[in-house]
């Protein structure tokens, strides 16, 4: 309890780093309530992965002369909207393709985006190959380590988070809808590909500013552990999405205080954390479902 | 075969009037040229053996799969936009989503609430109503992906009164249920068309079903349709001509 009050304080040394995990943790379950019903999981996966390669890409811009050297490894100031915008290009770029695979209906989805998320991590790698520092950001990134996040992360991760959630508040229905039953909202003249379209940008959106702040490893583990949590719960949408959210925020908070507490990288702890809290759940609904079926047998 | 072409009608009796129309995948056509018009009020079935285009032919009715070719005319009252209440097959709905029935029910509502409006307490006292009407009011909170499914279709059909359709349609109702619930669809659907004289389209295998609901009958077979009513086109000499087989 005395670690949860000392990371809330507002002059806690590392408190720019507890409110972007607490933002990712709030607002990735969010959108990954849509992967997890659409049966995107696996894209959930390999988005923040293909984000990582366009960072990466970023990363290696220095050698290609197009920009300056970082000084440590990490993006400040314009460098940090190249990698946002690398991150965020990567992941459109990758939707829009497979988008366009699936409307031809050619070969396996699954397969296609296994392919991207092998080519994506090994592009990441070759990218940097010849850059050291560019390598260590990027390590960083994918071990999940939280820690040197600045003030405009915080404004631009806060910045973009309100788009989204202003964005799903606004469209939730027509999301819902065009996602449970397209062939119902084409029938009643719902603009399907418009919808999609503005889901799908979210959902890159999302991701690519959460990879840039806490790594792909931590992205897609907020993304989806969340709302399978909350899907065993959650009776109707809204109890859905609120569980998944608030499962979320909770965990990054409370990973964070044993990250700080046992000196362990807050990425991984959060999502070693996630899986444990699923695993728990798990077991209880499994026991409540046999608790309810022998109370049933016994009437 | 005796083709039957669509039975001359008067524009205001007319709502919807199909033109030659061609419908398909990726412009691969899986029945072409059929030409049928429906008429106001009407109950009317769509049959003919599987893959033989009637799940296409009403997705293109509704707007889900363009057309090849030819054309659909709808001549509404008031010329205001045809609004139909598709019922589609139950299963092409995913179990995933945990929604209740209320919340299944209200989605169609969405066509008439414009993008980024809340759903008020109008609508949703209108969703319910139509879950009411449906016979589907304790099913409300239920999830949707638990019930029957002669509940899910209860809930399905209210969902496309809800949209206020000028015609409802429905992709095989009652395919997969017992016979129970089959019959109080049948009952429903009789009641919504005789008591609000709401225009139907049912695609259907059951021929008894068929029988003792629809008025007119659409026939696809060998790749034509066909159309007239009930007592024609079930008549035996036609059933034994088109299942080629002789009834006793």
């Amino acid at each position: 309890m005395n670690t949860l009050l000392e990371i809330l304080n507002p002059s806690f040394v590392l408190r720019n780093s507890v409110l972007v995990t607490l933002l990712v943790g709030l607002f990735c379950p969010w959108i990954g309530v849509f992967l997890v019903l659409r049966r995107l999981v696996f894209l959930g996966v390999a988005l923040p992965q293909i984000s990582s390669a366009g960072i990466a890409f970023a990363f290696s811009l220095p050698l290609l002369g197009v920009m300056g050297h970082s000084h440590d490894g990490h993006f400040e100031g314009d460098e940090r909207l190249l990698a946002l915008l690398g991150g965020l290009g990567f992941t459109l770029v990758a939707l829009l393709f497979l988008a366009l695979m699936e409307r031809r209906g050619r070969g396996l989805l699954e397969g296609r985006i296994g392919t991207f998320y092998a080519l994506a991590g090994a592009s990441s790698f070759l990218l940097l190959a010849k850059n050291p520092m560019g390598e260590r950001g990027l390590l960083d990134l994918l071990r999940g380590e939280i820690i040197a996040v600045s003030d405009i992360d915080v404004m631009v991760t806060t910045g973009v988070f309100a788009i989204v959630g202003v964005m799903l508040g606004l469209f939730w229905k027509e999301f819902l809808f065009v996602s449970f039953d397209r062939d119902m909202a084409m029938s009643l003249k719902k603009n399907v590909m418009l919808w999609d379209c503005l889901m799908f940008l979210l959902i890159g959106l999302t991701i690519s500013v959460s990879v840039l702040s806490v790594g792909p490893m931590v992205t897609f583990g907020f993304l989806l552990i969340p709302p399978l949590i909350g899907h065993q719960f959650g009776r109707n949408m809204r109890q859905f999405a609120c569980i998944a959210s608030a499962v979320g925020g909770a965990s990054a908070l409370v990973g964070f205080c044993i990250a700080y507490r046992l000196d362990l990288p807050v990425g991984p702890t959060d999502v070693a954390l996630m899986g444990c809290v699923y695993g728990i759940s798990t077991l209880a609904q499994k026991v409540l479902h046999a608790v309810r079926k022998s109370r049933t047998l016994l009437r | 075969m005796n083709l039957n072409p669509a039975p001359m009608l008067n524009a205001s009796q007319r709502l919807v009037t199909a033109e030659q129309v061609s419908v398909g995948y990726d412009s691969r056509p899986i029945l072409s040229d059929a030409s049928f018009t429906l008429e106001r009020g009407v109950f009317a079935g769509l049959l003919g053996s599987n893959g033989s285009g009637k799940s296409t032919l009403i997705k293109s009715l509704v707007g889900i799969l363009p057309l090849c070719s030819g054309r659909f005319t709808f001549e509404t009252v008031d010329r205001h936009e045809l609004v139909f209440g598709y019922v589609p097959q139950r299963e092409s709905l995913d179990p995933v989503y945990p929604l209740s029935s209320l919340e299944v029910a209200l989605m169609g509502v969405c066509g008439r609430v414009k993008p980024g409006r809340m759903l008020g307490g109008s609508q949703r006292t209108w969703a319910r109503e139509c879950l009411a009407q449906s016979g589907a009011a304790d099913l409300e909170s239920r999830p949707f992906s638990q019930l029957s499914g002669g509940q899910k279709q209860r809930v399905l059909i209210a969902r496309a009164l809800a949209a206020k359709p000028d015609l409802l349609v429905l992709d095989e109702p009652t395919a997969g249920v017992d016979p129970v619930a089959t019959n109080a669809i049948v009952e429903l659907l009789t009641r919504l068309h005789q008591e609000q004289g709401l225009t139907i389209l049912m695609v259907n295998h059951d021929l008894g079903v068929v029988r003792r609901t629809v008025k007119q009958v659409l026939w696809i077979h060998n790749g034509i349709l066909t159309q007239g009513s009930v007592e024609e086109m079930l008549s035996q000499a036609r059933l034994e001509a088109i299942l080629e087989l002789r009834l006793q």
